[in-house]
């Protein structure tokens, strides 16, 4: 075998380790062992106010209270504005949070958390098919 | 040769012989541009930093967070490359195509492998590319790409993997010229650029003996070739305009005279010239060059009608009336419906009607063909507003994305991602897509007013009238379109 032909294969198995290696990989899944139950209204859900609602729950189904939540709403589309708030809790470990949607489309909302204990509570929620008025 | 040769002797003057008066701007005279561009590494220097960028894409894309706003692949693909791409086109040429980072990839590769092969003659037209540009508008609307951070790193890959694989077969540049569907949109595009590469001064290329623009300059002693001539078949003298022209400067780098500048012109008269082009033949005569052009107009449409509310009711419509619930077949019949039905009547009936009304000798289907690439600047305008709202208002958000690409990848050097950086008001874009419009409906005015002109010197304006209706229909679909609200949803059937 020529070194013509050595530096061949060695670019051929350099383009498929990349490819493989980028193929293979998934991406983490985390765990938490608090539950949230994601509630939003009005329904179907339009362009204008909504109020989000989320429920904190533990691995025994009690509330999970004094959460600092912070609320994000984003369009799946880049480039959008993203819409931010906060969730207070109006009933043990029951939070509410009003935002407000500027467009029609796909929402994607995210819940940045922080527990009592100093943990952090992150949560991804996708809201489809947001109506225009 | 001698047909070369006699070809060359029967050239006309050059621009700057025919307007003594105003000699076109030559860009290779502009200090830093000029000797940055003659330098031979030029086009590694500026395609090194696009590769860096890409990469970076590829890995935030597969790696990084699966929200595409927050995502440098989505983001920078799919809201910053496009805008500065056709903004870049509108203001100066196809320089995208100059610092291609595939092209990058595809010399680094062909240090290892010599292709053997020549680009099939059955393949060497747009058919394939234009069937490449549709799909690729196609699975942006069945898979929302523009929402998918993950897929899109993947088209970037598949795009690097393609290049690789067709220019490590085919000699030359047969990606560019033949399959790559950016490319074939720049080439459109760059029809209306105020800047193309051309020569200086026709008689310098009538006397030249080497050709080395075409050929390539080779060493005096082993004949190798030394510098690369047009691997896109574009012999310099004879080339009109910046159809399938990569601006990669090796014709530049080549001439033994320095004759080759980027120079000047008024954007969107090579529309106009159906004269024999080099690498390319008659414009008239290429049914795939007029398809691509009708896809590049029409597509536009299509791609904006695609991020508006109606279209959700016209495929839910579609699909209770069909009994589907799959997203790909009601695609598809809107596709066709765009993309052939709507062209084929509103170009073959303005066709006829040119014809019998203009009394135009020519025959029916060169016409069309001919008529077609005047829709162009239309269908740029509607790119231009459509790509240039997404850019604009979404400007700053390239610093977020990029503070938590470096954040994700544990160097937090820029800070906090600062969300809330997004662009310009999306009422103060919409005075700037107006203007866009209303630039390419003119220039779709003049070009077709130009070529009933031609067609028909005693009556222009009735040969004229049925492709000013055309223009009309287009630019009022496009203003309509740009009022419509916006509403991008990745699950169209929901109802």
């Amino acid at each position: 075998m020529g070194i013509g032909s050595v530096r061949r294969c060695c670019f051929v198995l350099v383009v498929v380790a990349v490819v493989v290696g980028i193929g293979c990989h998934r991406p983490p899944h985390t765990l938490s062992g608090v539950m949230v139950e994601f509630q939003i209204q009005p329904k179907p859900v339009r362009v204008g106010p909504v109020v989000i609602g989320l429920a904190l729950t533990d691995a025994e189904k009690r509330p999970v209270t004094k959460v600092r939540i912070a609320v994000e709403a984003d369009m799946t589309h880049p480039g959008m504005s993203p819409v931010l708030g906060q969730a207070n809790e109006v009933q043990p470990g029951y939070y509410e949070s009003h935002l407000s949607f500027g467009m029609a489309g796909d929402w994607v909302i995210l819940v940045h958390g922080t527990l009592p204990n100093g943990g952090t509570l992150e949560r991804q929620f996708d809201v489809r098919s947001v109506r225009p008025n | 040769m001698l047909s070369e040769s006699r070809c060359l002797v029967s050239l006309g003057s050059s621009p700057s012989e025919e307007n003594p008066g105003s000699p076109p701007f030559d860009l290779m005279q502009v200090p830093v541009l000029g000797p940055l561009f003659r330098w031979r590494y030029a086009r590694p220097f500026l395609q090194a930093p696009l590769l860096v960028v890409s990469v970076a894409m590829i890995l935030h894309g597969l790696f990084g967070p699966s929200l595409a706003p927050k995502n440098l692949a989505s983001t920078l693909s799919w809201l910053h490359f496009r805008g500065i791409l056709v903004l870049v086109l509108l203001c100066a040429g196809n320089f995208f195509c100059l610092a291609c980072p595939f092209m990058l990839v595809r010399q680094v590769a062909r240090r290892f492998f010599r292709p053997r092969f020549t680009w099939p003659r059955v393949l060497r037209n747009k058919w394939v590319s234009v069937a490449l540009f549709v799909l690729i508008l196609f699975t942006y609307e069945l898979f929302d790409l523009w929402s998918s951070p993950w897929w899109t790193a993947w088209l970037i890959v598949g795009y690097f993997l393609t290049a690789l694989l067709v220019d490590g077969v085919f000699k030359h540049a047969s990606f560019c010229k033949f399959v790559c569907p950016i490319g074939q949109f720049n080439f459109v595009a760059s029809t209306l650029s105020p800047f193309e590469v051309k020569v200086r001064h026709q008689d310098v290329c009538t006397t030249c003996m080497t050709k080395d623009c075409i050929r390539g300059r080779r060493d005096a002693t082993s004949d190798l070739v030394v510098i690369r001539g047009c691997e896109l078949a574009l012999f310099q003298p004879r080339k009109v305009g910046n159809m399938d022209c990569t601006f990669c400067l090796d014709c530049i780098h080549a001439c033994p005279h320095d004759n080759v500048g980027i120079l000047s012109r008024l954007p969107g008269t090579e529309l106009l010239d159906n004269s024999l082009r080099s690498g390319i033949g008659y414009f008239s005569r290429r049914k795939d060059l007029a398809a691509l052009a009708v896809v590049f107009t029409f597509g536009a449409l299509l791609n904006a009608f695609g991020m508006v509310s109606p279209v959700y009711a016209v495929e839910n419509w579609l699909g209770k009336m069909l009994h589907v619930s799959h997203e790909a077949p009601v695609l598809g019949m809107i596709f066709a419906a765009f993309l052939i039905v709507e062209p084929v009547l509103l170009l073959g009936v303005a066709a006829w009607l040119t014809r019998a009304w203009g009394r135009v000798q020519r025959a029916f289907v060169p016409l069309a063909v001919r008529y077609s690439y005047g829709l162009v600047p239309m269908g740029f305008g509607m790119w231009l507003a459509h790509y240039g709202f997404h850019f604009l208002t979404g400007l700053y958000t390239i610093v977020p994305v990029t503070q938590n690409f470096f954040a994700s990848m544990g160097w937090p050097w820029l800070g906090e991602p600062h969300w809330t950086l997004t662009g310009i008001p999306a009422n103060a874009v919409q005075v700037i897509e107006i203007g866009f419009l209303v630039l390419g409906f003119a220039g779709s005015l003049a070009v077709t007013h130009a070529l009933a002109e031609e067609d028909s010197p005693a009556k222009p304006l009735a040969a004229f009238l049925p492709w000013a209706v055309v223009c009309a229909v287009l630019f009022s679909t496009s203003m309509w379109l740009i009022f419509q609200p916006m509403e991008m949803r990745a699950t169209l059937m929901s109802g």
